[in-house]
């Protein structure tokens, strides 16, 4: 059939643009951020092509590629996507997008060197998403980790190279153990059998004994667990998140975060599904505490980049209790979430990235009063803590309701754990944008109109005061200028998808429902 | 027995015959005129072996033909090591240009540099032929003597005269353990034909009865003497002080190919001709490679200096080769161990020796050879960090580099063969040998530079590391041919 490898190209179109950036050694730094730009942008619009033509009447997989690779291993060249892998190409070509606008003028050393590992990373991550071949993915997978550990650890703040290491080592660790299940796997589906193969459409028709689900599943688990994160596998996600530039900060949380997920969907359930069921409970309990411990961590922080990951600990837990609830409305649920985070959690590290490049300084207390001269970002940021805390009419609202909902009906006491969460979530993210776009800026005298001091002086209560122990080295809030066009290009894209999967998700569920559907149905034994 | 003598096969020994005439050309144009060798040398010996490379076109493999007898045998396993050896031949002289261009003292010739490291590749190919004890002792000792030397020749080093003299009298403590090995194996069995031994042993042996204690003991003997040929824990010791103190281009050939003929001998004596026993040294490969592996890889996390750090590391890939060995079992249909092993050897050669050529390559430029002297080289020569990143990364197995690919097939073998636990063994290893491949990339990308920097300017040297870069990268995606022909080793030894 000669029909066009829309998935390759889609792939391999940053890398094309990395190679060029790679053998053009003296390209102007203004030339290697066009380049950066359009290679990103192809890939980009040939997967909103991808996703015009995706028809979401098929479960199975679509526009797949397949080539003979080293076939004595069963290993092949495997592409495909299908409506769980789809969206999140989608996702992962826009946020990369996003990122190389984002990185524009914060990236100032090293530039041509910072474009050619982000596209390597979209590569990557791209990658993983349409492999349908194991080893294929495993590869991808492991490539995602080194350029994403040298963003952080060259282009980061300053404990840079402690949280490189560590995210490196940690998510290491994880996928390793993944790569003796997958051969196991293998292996085991061979002496059934008599095929040696590593198509993983393949492998899930197998019948697996019992005990060797039990354990390849926990192989496959913890390379996920580790990349959502879950909780106790998390304690790389905040130092990664704060040392990282904004742009890596963004795709470490708008798509990295989404491997783990999509991990769980793709291979844990339908490869192993005696041993989902089994293991089901314990994962639940794990996402309940994931979303209590993630809310609580960011009620306490005084970094504004390290609350907004504690709220993603948070969000991606709703996505493994949605998940493992093991039924329909769950399992929707967590794709919404997924992409829901896709977007408010990218744009929240936007615009932290927008407050430190005016600033320096990630610190809650040096910010105040923003909404006076900066109103455009504060109406974006209003907008955005809005959609993060799960208002009706915005997608992060979609995807909870329907996580929660799945979690209820499987785990009643973990629905009631998680609905009762997002009480924080408000709590915590209307306290920052208080702290950030209204109170008064550290070093601002008090407002004679206010009726706050007004009360103060006849009442005797003293004025709550503004700022507190911020640094004196620290700019003054009420000099920055607002955000500039491309700050507002980069976060307006996001805020149309919120509204839109907010106040209409029907086409994204339509795409994602029949393939989630198919994983059920593989899970719980039924036929569709 | 009446007593024949017949002309041996001359065309099956041809490859050997062109690397043995290279090097007495070498020897001989030394002797004419120091100069003209000066200049001839290094391209008459990348000539020689390409020309050696090319021969082994010529022979049919599959035939399994032998010749002096059953002595040399030109089967698949043969040709496999000799391509292994004169890649990492031909890989070391590039690696080599630097050194012998600058580094050489007056009265200690460039050929005869040469001579000797081709003299070594020749053993190697020798051991990787060998039908019988004899040759196989021969080759192994032509390989392992001439690396001695090698070791010693910045002769006025200390370290380097330590490094050699330890390596020479733990090598030669070694041989003699072997050959007493030999000899038992030759009083009990009547034999040192490698196909006669396996043969005789089969009518001895019943699976699953103990040993005869004199067999158990020419066993342990044979594996004592081969573990030190490959550098296994506990018999390592010298493998620190050798990498270290030798000349920087010597380190990164005698990480390879000495490893290449002790494995290619590992190979012959015991998955040919002690195969009959494969019960009891499978399940000592088994424990050898778990102690070495972790020993290795572990060791190599406390260590500043990089080519000792590479040593230590070489002990942890030897330990993970082992593992590939001990994944033989007899009767298995499509046993990858053998193959798993040469594919891993084939690839490590590539890495190990782009990994030292590296550090060649900045010792030409006035630096050290310690982890502070990389320290913030990305910014200083961002090629030569990346080659090294990517050597890095391939040792410590990533995707899609060509370490991961050889790693896979050892995990592949060991898990057909039901050997999980040392496939998960080599898999917790390769996560705690990430913290010292990475510290070098840290150090190279996240630091910044110290020391002195002379720009120089070395072709030959840049060529061969970019050589092994690009086949690093791209080598493991294309690995299928080569993979192939590893694969065919149980037409030459079962």
């Amino acid at each position: 059939m000669e029909r066009l490898p829309i998935l390759s190209l889609i792939t391999y179109s940053p890398l094309v643009g990395a190679v060029v950036l790679f053998l053009w050694g003296n390209a102007s730094t203004r030339a290697v951020r066009w380049i950066a730009l359009i290679a990103s942008g192809v890939s980009f619009a040939l997967s909103v092509a991808m996703l015009l033509a995706f028809d979401p009447s098929q479960a199975g997989m679509q526009f797949t590629e397949t080539f003979e690779w080293l076939p004595e291993l069963g290993i092949a060249y495997r592409l495909g996507v299908d409506g769980i892998s789809a969206p999140l190409v989608g996702l992962t070509t826009l946020l990369t997008l996003i990122a190389v606008i984002a990185s524009w003028d914060p990236i100032r050393h090293r530039v041509r060197e910072y474009y050619i590992t982000l596209l390597l990373l979209a590569t990557g991550m791209l990658g993983v998403f349409v492999s349908l071949d194991l080893f294929l993915f495993y590869v991808f997978w492991e490539i995602v980790l080194i350029p994403m550990a040298l963003i952080i650890g060259v282009w980061g703040s300053a404990n840079r190279v402690y949280a490189a290491v560590k995210f490196f080592l940690y998510t290491l660790a994880g996928s390793l153990l993944m790569l003796v299940g997958i051969v196991a796997l293998y292996q085991e589906y061979f002496q059934q059998t008599g095929i040696r193969t590593l198509d993983v459409l393949e492998l899930a028709q197998g019948n697996y004994s019992p005990t060797f689900q039990f354990w390849t599943f926990l192989a496959f688990f913890l390379a996920f667990a580790i990349k959502v994160p879950m909780w106790p596998f998390h304690t790389w996600l905040p130092d990664a998140h704060v040392e990282a530039p904004t742009a890596g900060s963004v795709i470490l949380a708008g798509v990295l975060l989404k491997m783990g997920g999509y991990g769980f969907l793709r291979f844990n359930l339908p490869l192993f599904p005696e041993a989902t069921q089994r293991w089901a409970p314990a994962v639940v309990v794990l996402s309940v505490i994931a979303i209590l411990y993630g809310a609580l961590m960011a009620l306490v922080q005084r970094d504004f980049k390290k609350l907004v990951a504690y709220s993603s600990v948070s969000h991606m837990g709703f996505v493994t209790l949605g998940i493992f609830a093991l039924n329909q409305q769950g399992l929707s649920g967590a794709m919404v979430v997924m992409l829901s985070h896709g977007f408010v959690t990218s744009a929240l590290f936007l615009l932290v990235g927008v407050l430190y490049e005016r600033a320096h300084t990630r610190e809650l207390a040096a910010f105040g009063g923003l909404a006076r001269n900066m109103p455009i970002f504060a109406a974006f940021f209003g907008f955005f803590a809005l959609a993060s805390l799960g208002l009706p009419g915005l997608s992060g609202f979609v995807g909870e309701f329907l996580a929660l909902l799945g979690g209820f009906q499987s785990y009643r006491w973990a629905g009631v754990l998680g609905t009762a969460v997002v009480i924080l979530a408000a709590w915590y993210m209307l306290r920052v944008y208080q702290r950030v776009a209204l109170v008064r800026a550290p070093g601002e005298p008090p407002d004679p109109d206010d009726p706050e001091l007004r009360m103060a002086i006849t009442q005797g209560v003293p004025p709550v005061a503004g700022g507190g122990d911020a640094d004196q080295h620290t700019p003054d809030p009420r000099t920055f200028p607002d955000v500039t066009w491309r700050e507002a290009l980069t976060l307006a894209p996001l805020a149309l998808l919120t509204l839109w999967v907010g106040v209409y998700p029907l086409p994204v569920l339509d795409v994602i429902e029949l393939s989630l559907r198919a994983i059920l149905a593989a899970v719980t034994g039924e036929r569709m | 027995m009446p007593l024949r003598l017949v002309a041996p096969e001359w065309s099956l020994l041809v490859p050997p015959l062109i690397v043995l005439g290279t090097i007495v050309l070498l020897l001989a144009i030394d002797a004419v005129s120091e100069r003209a060798a000066r200049q001839t040398a290094l391209p008459l010996a990348l000539v020689g072996q390409l020309l050696a490379l090319a021969s082994l076109a010529t022979i049919d493999w599959g035939e399994g033909a032998t010749t002096f007898g059953v002595s040399y045998r030109a089967d698949w396993f043969a040709l496999v090591v000799s391509l292994i050896a004169l890649v990492a031949g031909i890989l070391s002289v590039l690696v080599s240009a630097g050194y012998t261009e600058s580094g050489l003292e007056p009265g200690v010739g460039l050929a005869e540099y040469l001579a000797l490291l081709l003299f070594s590749v020749l053993g190697t190919m020798v051991v990787g032929a060998a039908g019988d004890f004899i040759v196989l002792l021969l080759g192994l000792e032509m390989s392992a003597v001439a690396v001695y030397a090698l070791t010693a020749f910045a002769r006025r080093r200390l370290t380097s005269v330590e490094g050699a003299l330890k390596y020479f009298l733990l090598g030669a403590f070694a041989s003699a353990i072997l050959i007493y090995g030999m000899a038992w194996v030759y009083g009990l069995t009547g034999s040192i034909v490698l196909s006669d031994i396996a043969h005789t042993l089969r009518t001895v042996v019943t699976p699953g009865q103990p040993l005869d204690p004199a067999l158990l003991l020419a066993l342990l003997l044979l594996a004592v003497g081969l573990g030190f040929k490959i550098a296994a824990v506990p018999f390592h010791m010298w493998t620190p002080d050798a990498y270290q103190g030798a000349p920087t281009p010597v380190s990164a050939y005698m990480s390879v190919v000495p490893k290449v003929a002790g494995f290619a001998a590992v190979a012959r004596v015991l998955v040919q001709g002690l195969q009959p026993l494969s019960e009891q040294w499978a399940g000592l490969l088994g424990i050898l490679a778990l102690i070495t592996m972790v020993y290795g890889n572990v060791v190599a996390i406390a260590q500043r200096d990089l080519k000792r750090m590479l040593g230590y590391s070489a002990i942890g890939h030897t330990g993970y080769m082992l593992a590939g060995l001990a994944a033989f079992t007899t009767g298995l249909a499509g046993d990858r161990s053998v193959g798993s092993v040469l594919f891993y050897l084939f690839a490590y050669a590539f890495m190990n020796i782009g990994a030292f050529g590296v550090i060649a390559w900045l010792q030409e430029r006035g630096l050290g050879t310690t982890l502070d002297d990389v320290a913030g080289l990305a910014g200083r020569a961002p090629l030569a960090a990346l080659t090294m990143a990517i050597f890095m990364l391939s040792l410590m197995g990533m995707p899609p580099l060509l370490g991961f690919y050889a790693k896979y097939y050892v995990i592949l073998a060991l898990i057909e063969a039901g050997q999980l636990w040392l496939a998960v063994a080599i898999v917790v290893m390769s996560a705690v040998s990430a913290f010292f491949y990475l510290r070098v990339v840290t150090q190279m990308y996240f630091q910044e530079p110290g020391g002195t920097w002379r720009p120089v300017r070395t072709p030959l040297l840049g060529l061969g590391l970019a050589v092994m870069a690009v086949a690093t990268l791209a080598l493991g995606l294309v690995s299928g041919p080569i993979l192939e022909l590893a694969q065919r080793w149980p037409a030459a030894l079962t």
